[in-house]
């Protein structure tokens, strides 16, 4: 039975985080459904990170609520995470162990059965037959990546996590995650994902949020938000070819200081 | 199982029957000290340092064995191991998996965070005891030290007591300090101020002041407290407010290390 699409996988209901006197996330509000690609788009410190974090569970909220595929992050903790596939900016395995090691590890860890056979389709999808016995840490960086996007989506999770993902990779191995991910927008799982690449969030997001400053300033399709925000004159003066793109509209909303 | 979709997979609601699962805890630390025990093991040298160096100690010391008992150069040999083993594995292990994210992904799977230091630890215990029974083992056929079978059994449990004292204190380093680098140079400082202070100091030969000041440091009562169960006869009062002290440590050097004790440098 394919997965219903369009249903609320993740919820996000006023999150507010605070380190110390800092309120980094400030009453955010979001949902992501199945079939979707959704980006979270914010200049440094905007509060992305500490956003998908707080979904992760890796951090505690001081406010709001978390709802994945049905289940409160806070009251069903362990459920909610077999349910999400995280690719951190990080790759984050032990260099000692191999690459079929990791993939035994956390098929054992999301209590997936994983025989020779499936070890090995895995392997052939990802491209790293040749690699199987090769440590982690002696893989190359866009390898290193496959494993780790292999590793989210060992349990067929139906969000996937992905923070700034095409970070650091070539272009042709940028265009084969954008592959990958509409692939799994197609057979409907949801998936959040952080970016700074404007390009990216134009060419998969289904929809977008610009967060800054910890708040939400607009939340839509990217075509909506260049057109509900081409007349701003912060967008006007930001933008460099006549013609308003995205980021002229990101620009425009988040200011043109560079952040820390 | 399929990289790029799910074909058969239906949506996660409670009601689903192809929700996903949760491993059980035995499954899950299964797992984890699976790929924990490897990734020792693939740090060969690092464990062969840990051993070796308490052996080679206490081979070369054999003059000393006459003159201070056997138990007095078993108790030490294994002590350096334990510091070994807390501050220089444990410690820079955790630290250096802090770094690179290990922990982190490994916190956003279904299992419960303790499963993951629970794992850590056990590994850490087994090498103890790899460690303490490679001594014993050099003792008896380098040095001739013979003890009763209750002196090995009770220095062998001796020996997890200070080793947990040592672990808290590598928990403790590596939750004070972030950076992976700087733990491993602080842990080193610390190692062979311990080594240098506590054997030379055991031995008197930094004056009577320092040697007191041993005697009741980390060094000093977990080398006592090996000492006395290895010869369970001479247990005394001093053994037993070793004992208590190592306790103490244990407890203070942990609470400290697991109040402090950050899952990720990065964030």
């Amino acid at each position: 039975m394919p997965i219903q699409l369009n249903t609320p996988v993740l919820q996000v209901q006023n999150l507010s985080i605070s380190y110390g006197e800092f309120q980094a996330v400030k009453s955010v509000s979001f949902v992501v459904n199945t079939g979707e690609i959704f980006g979270l788009l914010g200049p440094n410190g905007a509060g992305k990170t500490s956003t998908l974090s707080a979904i992760e569970g890796l951090l505690k909220p001081d406010a709001g609520k978390i709802v994945i595929a049905d289940y409160d992050i806070k009251e069903k903790p362990l459920q909610a995470r077999a349910n999400v596939g995280v690719q951190f900016q990080s790759t984050g395995f032990q260099s000692e162990l191999s690459v079929t090691e990791i993939i035994r590890l956390f098929a054992g860890i999301y209590a997936v059965e994983m025989d020779k056979p499936k070890t090995d389709k895995l392997l052939s999808a990802i491209k790293l037959e040749a690699e199987a016995n090769k440590r982690f840490g002696q893989l190359s960086g866009g390898q290193q990546q496959r494993v780790s996007l292999a590793i989210a989506m060992i349990h067929n999770p139906l969000l996937l996590l992905l923070d700034e993902p095409t970070t650091g990779l070539d272009p042709q191995s940028r265009r084969q995650l954008w592959e990958r991910m509409e692939n799994l927008r197609e057979k409907g799982h949801g998936v959040l994902l952080t970016t700074h690449s404007m390009e990216e969030a134009e060419a998969v997001c289904d929809r977008i949020a610009i967060i800054d400053h910890g708040k939400i300033l607009s939340i839509d399709t990217p075509e909506a938000i260049i057109q509900n925000n081409k007349d701003n004159p912060e967008v006007i003066k930001a933008s460099r070819k006549g013609k308003i793109t995205l980021e002229d509209v990101f620009i425009g909303l988040t200011g043109t200081a560079i952040r820390s | 199982m399929c990289l790029l979709g799910s074909p058969g997979l239906q949506f996660a609601h409670k009601n689903s029957t192809m929700e996903n699962k949760i491993p059980s805890t035995n499954s899950a630390i299964s797992t984890l000290l699976q790929a924990d025990f490897r990734t020792q093991w693939r740090n060969r040298r690092a464990v062969i340092m840990i051993i070796i160096v308490p052996v080679f100690i206490l081979i070369s010391w054999k003059g000393l064995v006459e003159k201070y008992g056997g138990a007095f150069a078993l108790s030490n040999a294994i002590t350096i191991g334990l510091t070994a083993i807390g501050l220089m594995g444990y410690s820079n292990a955790i630290a250096r998996d802090r770094d690179k994210g290990v922990f982190q992904r490994l916190r956003v799977a279904p299992v419960p965070a303790w499963t993951i230091m629970m794992s850590r630890l056990a590994v850490q215990l087994t090498l103890i005891m790899i460690t303490t029974t490679a001594v014993f083992v050099a003792g008896f056929y380098y040095d001739k030290i013979s003890l009763d079978m209750s002196g090995y059994i009770l220095g062998l449990l001796a020996a997890f007591a200070g080793g947990a004292m040592y672990l808290g204190l590598g928990q403790a380093i590596a939750g004070m300090i972030n950076n992976a680098e700087t733990v491993n140079s602080t842990t080193r400082l610390v190692y062979f101020f311990f080594i240098m202070i506590g054997m030379f100091g055991g031995l008197g030969v930094l004056g009577k002041e320092i040697g007191e000041l041993v005697k009741w440091s980390p060094y000093g009562t977990v080398a006592h407290i090996l000492a006395s169960s290895m010869k369970p006869s001479t247990w005394d009062m001093e053994s037993t407010m070793s004992l208590l002290l190592t306790a103490g440590y244990a407890t203070i050097f942990s609470s400290m290390g697991i109040k402090w004790f950050k899952w990720s440098s990065a964030r």
